[in-house]
């Protein structure tokens, strides 16, 4: 993991996010989520000194859960706490993240501020997202060749350029990766319109 | 660092000489003035760092009495709230030897009326009180005899005619909490005599004198400055408690120390005389870099306050929370049982009984921690007569009410269980009657509203409700719902935290 992190760095990725644990995830059975929640802690811990040296900054995406135990939830803030002036890389670990929620969740926020039917426009509703300074997805890797999107950042990947390498994620590594970037490079974005080869250099 | 609330002052009017016989004492009247306020021997110390280490000494010395040791086991916040309790006593301090008079005199009968509730009986059922003219005097003289010792155990003692401007201006001092003369001896040679006789004859091995020895340096709870911090701060308290300790076992009256079977560290000695030594040194800094009551008062500066220094701590804060992140991520994995959820708003009722309610931090809830939150909150409030006996008077009832309902054992004191048993039903009528003097104390225009002033001196910081900008009071209603929600123990997030839970 650490090895995609720190190729997305190099290749000049300003925003990453990584898939950790979906909500449903805790339907697993209770021992393979303990497990989990253990190896989750001690990557973390490891990683944390060398995330901060490389001035990524850190965020966990959901983590509120109160199944989360005290621990991992004490070390995950203060991760954000260390890395929170971090000027490079904004990685973004979605750990216990719904997207429908976190849509859920702005709504009712939108509903408590008090603003008019009217007023709400998307950027607007967007502001209420959690870390709505997240800029919209432009790739999304899938591995394992699944082919779904699960749940996951669903306002932000409107747009979102897929694709679906079939090594599984555990083996996925720097290389994987910067195929996948390339792959990207060449798709022709038009997000919606017609206009052809709009922000990219013509496919060959 | 306890002597104001631990015990001194006397009675009523400055003054009442009775047969003030012998020699060179500086009379009540006239005499005394000139003897406080910058100028004074005392003024020197005041910002002396050698003084902490002083006011240890001497706060020792103090609990070893052991009326003194009793009233502090019943009544002190030190070992729970030590900081506020440092802020109080600086403040009080300045008071009492600034050069106003008639500031002192009204800190003078504050001290009196807040040292006269203080009375009971040990646990050998001896009697103390907090009045007692020979113990009040006592208190004085451990200060008085803390300082020439400090001088002396750092190399520079002080000279005789030093000495006995220092110990006019403590008889002085003594003089203006109303103590009728004879109680100190008139003269510094006649001092020592007393001096030790009473290290000789009176002083024991209190249960106190214990706590400040082994117990409250190595608990002693993280300012709030440096609440962020826990590990840090234990980590430093861990080396320098246990060595606070020795300095000041060290530096007490050998004759004491043997009978009272202190134990004889090897190099104690010289690492008291070293410490003392190098403290001393430090008052070589230009002046303002070691400002005792700035520095006491910034550690005690809570967070979300809107003094304007709170910016610069906060943006301190902030580098020691990134800090702190740091330490804890690193530390090697299994060093902590879980820690309790930080900053919910809820609390659990075992918490608030520790955090709030136990304001002496001996596991019990008793009047004396009542009685603690109504001294704190009439001099947060400055309050005079009749108001401070009306507001102990309202926390009296609620003590009533709590031991009535609460003290299933009927012991005559609460204990955690029993309160966790019971929290739900807390808010009867004396707490209500207790919120609504509060607000008459703190409404000091009786105006029905608490405006941004009043408000800022109760929680010395400005209003932070949801809807800024069109609250601009705080009324009756809104106050006492907020002050029940609070001692319920329903809220945390409320002001109350850094007036009455922090340390």
């Amino acid at each position: 993991m650490i090895d995609v992190i720190e190729a997305a760095r190099s290749a000049g990725v300003g925003w990453l996010s990584l898939y950790a644990f979906s909500t449903e995830n805790w339907r697993r059975p209770n021992a393979e989520v303990d497990f989990l929640m253990r190896l989750v802690r001690r990557v973390v811990r490891k990683h944390a000194p060398l995330l901060h040296a490389r001035g990524i900054r850190c965020r966990f995406l959901g983590a509120t859960d109160p199944r989360v135990p005290v621990a991992l939830a004490r070390d995950f803030a203060d991760l954000m706490t260390l890395t929170s002036r971090n000027q490079g890389m904004t990685l973004t670990v979605a750990f216990d993240h719904g997207g429908r929620r976190d849509i859920v969740e702005a709504a009712r926020s939108l509903i408590r501020s008090g603003m008019p039917a009217d007023a709400v426009d998307e950027h607007s509703f967007a502001a209420h997202l959690p870390f709505p300074d997240t800029p919209d997805v432009d790739l999304v890797i899938r591995t394992s060749g699944e082919q779904r999107i699960s749940n996951f950042m669903l306002w932000q990947v409107a747009y979102a350029e897929w694709v679906f390498p079939p090594v599984l994620w555990p083996d996925f590594r720097a290389p994987h990766f910067l195929e996948c970037l390339h792959t990207f490079r060449q798709r022709d974005r038009r997000f919606g319109s017609v206009l052809p080869h709009q922000d990219g250099e013509r496919r060959p | 660092m306890t002597h104001a609330d631990s015990a001194t002052p006397g009675s009523t009017g400055p003054s009442r000489t009775k047969g003030q016989g012998s020699s060179r004492r500086p009379d009540t009247e006239g005499g005394t003035a000139t003897l406080f306020g910058p100028g004074s021997q005392f003024h020197e110390f005041f910002n002396d760092p050698r003084w902490a280490l002083a006011m240890v000494r001497a706060t020792v010395l103090e609990a070893a009495h052991p009326q003194i040791g009793a009233a502090l086991i019943d009544n002190s916040t030190f070992v729970a709230h030590p900081w506020r309790r440092l802020r109080n006593t600086f403040l009080s301090m300045q008071r009492m030897f600034g050069d106003d008079d008639h500031v002192r005199q009204r800190e003078a009968a504050r001290l009196n009326r807040l040292h006269a509730r203080l009375n009971g009986a040990d646990a050998r059922d001896r009697p103390y009180d907090a009045m007692d003219p020979d113990v009040r005097a006592w208190v004085v003289a451990t200060l008085f005899e803390s300082a020439v010792t400090m001088c002396r155990l750092s190399g520079q003692p002080l000279e005789q005619q030093a000495m006995e401007r220092l110990y006019a201006e403590f008889q002085a001092f003594l003089a203006a909490l109303g103590d009728e003369a004879g109680h100190l001896p008139p003269s510094l040679h006649e001092f020592w005599h007393y001096y030790d006789r009473v290290v000789e004859e009176e002083l024991e091995n209190t249960e106190a004198m214990r706590i400040i020895l082994y117990k409250l340096f190595d608990h002693l709870p993280a300012p709030p400055l440096l609440h962020g911090l826990p590990t840090l701060w234990a980590a430093g308290r861990a080396i320098a408690g246990p060595v606070i300790g020795a300095i000041t076992v060290a530096s007490l009256p050998e004759p004491f120390r043997r009978r009272a079977g202190l134990p004889e560290l090897p190099g104690a000695q010289t690492l008291m005389q070293g410490a003392y030594l190098a403290v001393g040194l430090a008052r070589v800094l230009p002046d303002g870099w070691i400002q005792a009551d700035t520095i006491s008062d910034l550690l005690s500066l809570s967070p979300d306050s809107d003094d304007p220094r709170a910016r610069s701590i906060n943006a301190l804060r902030d580098t020691m929370n990134r800090a702190g992140a740091l330490i804890r991520l690193i530390s090697p994995l299994p060093p902590e049982p879980t820690p309790t959820a930080q900053g919910a708003t809820q609390r659990s009722a075992e918490e608030f009984f520790q955090e709030v309610l136990d304001q002496t931090g001996n596991g019990w809830l008793d009047w004396p921690d009542l009685a603690a939150m109504a001294r704190e909150l009439s001099s947060r409030l400055d309050l005079d007569e009749p108001e401070e006996t009306q507001l102990y008077n309202a926390f009296a009832d609620w003590w009533r009410e709590l031991q009535s309902a609460l003290d299933t054992d009927g012991d005559g004191r609460i204990s955690a269980e029993e309160y966790a048993a019971a929290a739900a039903s807390l808010a009867g009528p004396a707490l209500i009657k207790v919120a609504e003097v509060l607000f008459d104390a703190t409404d000091k225009d009786g105006n029905e509203i608490i405006d941004a002033d009043e408000y800022r001196t109760l929680f010395r910081t400005a209003f932070q409700r949801d809807t800024a900008g069109t609250e601009t009071a705080y009324t009756r209603s809104a106050f006492i719902k907020d002050f029940l929600s609070f001692m319920t123990g329903r809220h945390r997030t409320s002001p109350y935290d850094p007036l009455l839970a922090e340390a």
